[in-house]
C-alpha cells in the first residue's frame, strides 16, 4: 500500500532526553511510506496542533504517526487533529516513545525509539477507515417489577420525559415496597397513584415477559398477559424485580405457629412482626421481644434496618422489654446510625454474641441462650416473640429472566454479574439494568442512589433519540463465515445474532449498537472471518514484523489497554526499568490475543510472549481475560508439542496502578525464556 | 455435522519431515465449524511447524490454503497452483476431502492432519458429541429420536445393559448419559413407552455395502 504518512516526532518540551531526535527523524524519514518527518516540542499543545494540521495538508498525509507521549494521554487530540484536517481519525498509529521507551530505559534508547516508530508507521500503513454514524433508539424502556425501585425509576423517567411500561408479574403493583414504606417513611401509595395517573407511564399488571430478542435501542419483548401475547418494543430493560426473604435457620415445626397472634411459642418474620405493629386486634401485647440478625449474613443492610426499626417501632408502641441479638451489627447505611442509636436511647438492649444463639421452647415461650461477647458471660431469658433473623435471597423470577435476557449473575444468585465494571446498575449487555433487590440487599441509600444511576443511564443512551457508532468496526465476512455460531457463543455481550445475507446466507451478525469492541469473537472465529478494525491479522502481523527485524532475543508483551498497557506507562513515569528488548502491542482487551498472533510473534523472532490483561473477575468484557488465560494455557501446549524449548508464553493479570507488577512479570520471563540456539 | 480432531503432533511433524514445502490445506465446512481444520487452524498448524522445523535448522515453508469444500474436486481445483509449489500437502479436511485432494493430484503426496473422528453436534463451546454412526439403516423412528448405535456405548437396540448407574449415566463413562435411559424419557414424554416391549433383531450392519454409494432418485 502506498499510503503517504506523516511522521510527528515530540520530545515532549525536552521530557524525552535519552533520543536523539536527529537520527531518529532521519531513520523515521527512510522508512518505507513515510512522506514527511516533522519534530517539535509541544505537539499536543495548540501551536504544535496546528503546525500538524497544516503539515497534513501541505504534505498530502493519508495516514499519521505520532511518536510522542503514551497513547492514554493526548490519542484523542491527535484524532482531533485528523478529522480537522479531513482524514479520517482512526488512521492514526501512535509509538509511545516517551513512558514506554525513554523514561523505561537508562541510556541512549534512540536505536529503540526509532523501531517503535517503524512499527507505527508499519500499522499505519496498513488501518483502514471506519466511519461514523448515528443509529436511531427506541426510546420507550421496559421495567420489569412493581416495587419501589420500579415504580421510582418510572416515575423519575417520565420526568425526563421517557415513556416507560411497568411490567409487573402480580396483580397489584406496590408489592414488596411495603418496607419502604414502614422504615424509610416512603408514602407508597401516592408514589402508586403518581405513576397510574402519569401518562407517560403504561401499566402491565399480571403480565410477564416471556421472550426477548434484540439489542439496545431496539428490543423486540414478547409479553404475556393471561391468555394474550403482546409484542412490544424498547430502546432498553430496566430489571427492578426485589428479592425474597426467607428465616435464617429452618425452625421445626414444635417451634413455630406462624401467623401474628401471641399463643404459645412464636418466631415469626419480620414481615409477620410488621403485621402484628399494624394489627389491631392483637390478642395480648408482647411483653419480651428479641430479635436477630446479622449471624448469617452480616452485611445484609436490609436485614439492620428491618431490625432496628421494628425494635423501635415495638418499643414505642407497646413499651416492651426488647432484645436484639447480633454480631457485628454494621450500620454504616443512611440513617442506620442515627436508628440505632435511637433504639439504644429508648431502651432496647442489644447483646452482642459471636454465635447464634440456642433457641428452644419452654412454658409456651421461646427461651434463648446465648454467650454475650462482652460480658463474657451466658444469659438466657424467655421472651413472647422471637423474630427471627432473616436472608434476603434473589426472587423467583430471576432464574428465568437471567437466561431470557442472557446476563449473567452473581454468586449468590442476584441479578448482576461479580464485575467491578458494572457496578452500580449495569449488566454486559447494553440497554439492560437492574436496579433495588435484584441487585442483592443493600440499604435504601444505595437503592435511591441506583435509581437516580439507572435513570442517568437510560437518559445518556435513549434521550437523544440516537447512539453514535463506530460503523462495523467489527465485523463477520459473510463470504469467509460458516456460521459456526462460535462467536454468539462467546460474545460477553450479547451483541452477535444469527442474521441473513441478501442471498439469505445464514451468517453472523454484529451490532454496531451493542458491540463493545473487545475483539473476544475475533480471536476465536475458526473460520478467521471476523475482522476487527485496527487490530486486524495485517496490522498485528506487520508490527510484528518490525519487532523481529530489528531484535535479538526480542519479547513481545500484549497489553490490555485497560489494564497492563496503562501500568507500563506508570512504570515508565515511575523510571521503574525492564529491559529495553520488550515490544508492547496495545489491544482493547487480553481476550483479543489471538493464538495466531502468539505463535506468530514466535515465528517473527519473540523468545517470550507475554499476554497481559485485567485481574481476574475484573474484567471490563467480563471473560476477556479468562479467556485469555485458557489460550495462553493452550499456546503453551502448542509450544510444548513441537519442543522449542526455551521459548515462553505467560498470562499475567494485573491493574492498571500495579507498574512494580508489570515490571516484576517483564523480568521474570525475560530472565527465563530465550530463543533456540542462544 | 462431521467431526475431526488434529493428529498428535508427533505424527504431523513425522508426515512431512522428508518434505521441504508444505502445502496446509484447510476445509471451510464441517472442520471449521468443529475448530480442526478451518483457517484458524490452518494458520496455527503452519505456524507451529514453522517453528518447530527452525527451532532443528530444517526450515520449512507451510504454505496455507482453505478452500469451501476440500470433497469437491472444483473447489480443491481453486488452490492447484498452490499444490502444484508444494512437496506435499497435509490436508486438514476429514477423511473425505483428504481423498479428493489426493485424487486430484495424483503425483503428490496427500496427508490427514486430522483424524475424522464422528458424526455429531456441538454441545456448547467447543465440545461436540457423537449423535450419528452412518449406519446406513436408521433406527431413530423406534426409539424417540435418539441414536442407542452410537449414544448407547454399548451400541445395544434392546434396552439399557446392567451397567445404568444413578442419574441416568453410563457404567463405561460416568460423564456421558446412558443413551437407553435417554431413550424412555423421550418415549416417556410421547407416551410411546410400549415401543420399548418391541423386541428388534441383531442388526443387520451388512446394510452398510462398503464403499457406500448413493444416486439421489431425481439425478
Amino acid at each position: 500500500m502506498d499510503r503517504r504518512i506523516g511522521v510527528f516526532l515530540c520530545n515532549c518540551g525536552g521530557a524525552i532526553k535519552n533520543i536523539d531526535f536527529d537520527i531518529a527523524a532521519g531513520k523515521a524519514a527512510a522508512l518505507p511510506g513515510v512522506a514527511s518527518v516533522d519534530l517539535s516540542s509541544n505537539l499536543c499543545l495548540e501551536e504544535g496542533r496546528e503546525k500538524m494540521l497544516s503539515r497534513i495538508k501541505e504534505e498530502h498525509i493519508e495516514g499519521v504517526v505520532v511518536a510522542a507521549c503514551s497513547p492514554e494521554f493526548q490519542e484523542h487530540i491527535f484524532r482531533g487533529v485528523l478529522k480537522e484536517a479531513g482524514l479520517n481519525e482512526h488512521l492514526l498509529a501512535m509509538a509511545n516513545i516517551r513512558e514506554q521507551c525513554s523514561w523505561a530505559h537508562e541510556g541512549d534508547v534512540t536505536e529503540k525509539a526509532v523501531e517503535l516508530m517503524e512499527m507505527a508507521v508499519r500499522r499505519a500503513r496498513s488501518l483502514q477507515p471506519i466511519e461514523k454514524k448515528e443509529l436511531p433508539v427506541n426510546k420507550e424502556v421496559l421495567v420489569v417489577g412493581g416495587g419501589f425501585s420500579a415504580i421510582n425509576v418510572a416515575l423519575q423517567l417520565s420526568r425526563i420525559g421517557l415513556r416507560t411500561t411497568l411490567l409487573q408479574e402480580e396483580a397489584l403493583l406496590g408489592i414488596g415496597a411495603e418496607e419502604s414504606e414502614r422504615f424509610c417513611c416512603f408514602d407508597t401509595d401516592s408514589m402508586i397513584s403518581a405513576a397510574e395517573i402519569d401518562e407517560n407511564i403504561e401499566i402491565l399488571t399480571s403480565a410477564q415477559m416471556t421472550a426477548v430478542e434484540g439489542k439496545v435501542g431496539d428490543f423486540r419483548v414478547v409479553i404475556r398477559k393471561g391468555v394474550e401475547e403482546i409484542i412490544r418494543k424498547y430502546g432498553a430493560i430496566v430489571l427492578a424485580i426485589g428479592c425474597q426473604t426467607r428465616l435464617a435457620s429452618d425452625f421445626g415445626p414444635e417451634l413455630r405457629t406462624g401467623g401474628g397472634a401471641i399463643a404459645g411459642p412464636n418466631i415469626v418474620s419480620q414481615e409477620q412482626f410488621c403485621s402484628m405493629l399494624v394489627n389491631p386486634n392483637l390478642e395480648k401485647e408482647p411483653r419480651t421481644i428479641c430479635l436477630m440478625f446479622d449471624f448469617s449474613d452480616e452485611n445484609s443492610r436490609f436485614a439492620a434496618v428491618a431490625t432496628l426499626n421494628n425494635a423501635l417501632a415495638a418499643k414505642k408502641k407497646w413499651g416492651s422489654e426488647i432484645y436484639v441479638f447480633y454480631k457485628n451489627a454494621k450500620v454504616d447505611g443512611q440513617g442506620m446510625e442515627r436508628l440505632y442509636r435511637e433504639a439504644r436511647n429508648c431502651g432496647v438492649v442489644f447483646v452482642k454474641t459471636d454465635a447464634s444463639p440456642r433457641i428452644a421452647v419452654e412454658n409456651g415461650r421461646v427461651g434463648i441462650e446465648a454467650r454475650d461477647t462482652f460480658l463474657g458471660e451466658d444469659i438466657s431469658l424467655a421472651c413472647d416473640v422471637l423474630v427471627a433473623e432473616e436472608l434476603y435471597l434473589p426472587g423467583e423470577g430471576t432464574g428465568t429472566l437471567n437466561l431470557l435476557l442472557n446476563v449473567r449473575r452473581d454468586s449468590r444468585g442476584f441479578l448482576q454479574d461479580e464485575n467491578v465494571h458494572l457496578y452500580p446498575v449495569g449488566s454486559e449487555r447494553k440497554g439492560i439494568l437492574f436496579v433495588g433487590g435484584c441487585r442483592g440487599d443493600s440499604g435504601i441509600g444505595s437503592v435511591l442512589a441506583d435509581i437516580s444511576s439507572v435513570v442517568m443511564s437510560v437518559h445518556e443512551l435513549l434521550s437523544a433519540g440516537r447512539i453514535p457508532v463506530d460503523v462495523e468496526k467489527v465485523r463477520a465476512d459473510p463470504q469467509k463465515c460458516v456460521a459456526c455460531l462460535t462467536c454468539i457463543r462467546v460474545c460477553p455481550h450479547g451483541a452477535i445474532h444469527l442474521t441473513r445475507t441478501d442471498n439469505s446466507k445464514e451468517v453472523a451478525g454484529i451490532s454496531d449498537l451493542a458491540c463493545y469492541a473487545c475483539g473476544i469473537c475475533a480471536a476465536i472465529c475458526p473460520a478467521k472471518a471476523i475482522r476487527f478494525q485496527g487490530h486486524r491479522d495485517e496490522e498485528i502481523v506487520t508490527q510484528l514484523e518490525a519487532v523481529g527485524k530489528a531484535l535479538n532475543g526480542c519479547h513481545v508483551a500484549f497489553c490490555c489497554e485497560r489494564s497492563a498497557y496503562p501500568a507500563a506507562d506508570l512504570a515508565g513515569r515511575l523510571r521503574l526499568h525492564y529491559p529495553e528488548n520488550l515490544r508492547i502491542i496495545r489491544v482493547p482487551c487480553a481476550g483479543q490475543v489471538d493464538v495466531f498472533h502468539i505463535l506468530k510473534a514466535f515465528e517473527k523472532g519473540a523468545a517470550a510472549v507475554l499476554v497481559m490483561g485485567c485481574e481476574e473477575g475484573a474484567c471490563h468484557h467480563i471473560t476477556g481475560n479468562t479467556r485469555a488465560k485458557e489460550r495462553v494455557k493452550y499456546c503453551d501446549m502448542l509450544l510444548k508439542e513441537i519442543r522449542v524449548d526455551g521459548r515462553r508464553v505467560a498470562m499475567f493479570n494485573l491493574s492498571p496502578n500495579a507498574p512494580h507488577k508489570f515490571v516484576g512479570a517483564v523480568n521474570e520471563m525475560i530472565k527465563t525464556a530465550k530463543e533456540p540456539g542462544r | 455435522m462431521i467431526i475431526a480432531e488434529r493428529k498428535p503432533m508427533e505424527e504431523i511433524k513425522e508426515l512431512v519431515a522428508p518434505y521441504k514445502k508444505v502445502l496446509v490445506a484447510g476445509c471451510g465446512t464441517c472442520v471449521t465449524v468443529c475448530w480442526a481444520g478451518g483457517e484458524k487452524e490452518v494458520a496455527i498448524l503452519a505456524s507451529q511447524l514453522r517453528l518447530a522445523r527452525s527451532a532443528k535448522g530444517n526450515g520449512i515453508v507451510a504454505i496455507e490454503a482453505t478452500v469451501e469444500r476440500q470433497c469437491e474436486r472444483e473447489m480443491v481445483a481453486e488452490i492447484k497452483d498452490k499444490v502444484a509449489e508444494a512437496d506435499a500437502v497435509l490436508s486438514l479436511a476429514c477423511g473425505s476431502g483428504v481423498q479428493t485432494m489426493a485424487e486430484m493430484f495424483e503425483d503428490k503426496p496427500v496427508f490427514p492432519g486430522v483424524n475424522t473422528v464422528f458424526i455429531g453436534m456441538p454441545q456448547g463451546e467447543g465440545l461436540w458429541i457423537e449423535m450419528c454412526g452412518g449406519c446406513g439403516d436408521c433406527f431413530l423412528d423406534r426409539t424417540g429420536g435418539v441414536c442407542p448405535i452410537v449414544r448407547c456405548a454399548k451400541g445395544l437396540l434392546n434396552g439399557p445393559c446392567g451397567g445404568t448407574k444413578r442419574g441416568g449415566k453410563c457404567e463405561i463413562d460416568p460423564d456421558k448419559d446412558c443413551g437407553w435411559v435417554l431413550i424412555y424419557r423421550r418415549l416417556e414424554k410421547q407416551g410411546r413407552l410400549d415401543l420399548m416391549r418391541n423386541y428388534y433383531a441383531p442388526k443387520n450392519y451388512r446394510a452398510v455395502k462398503r464403499p457406500g454409494k448413493i444416486q439421489a432418485g431425481k439425478a
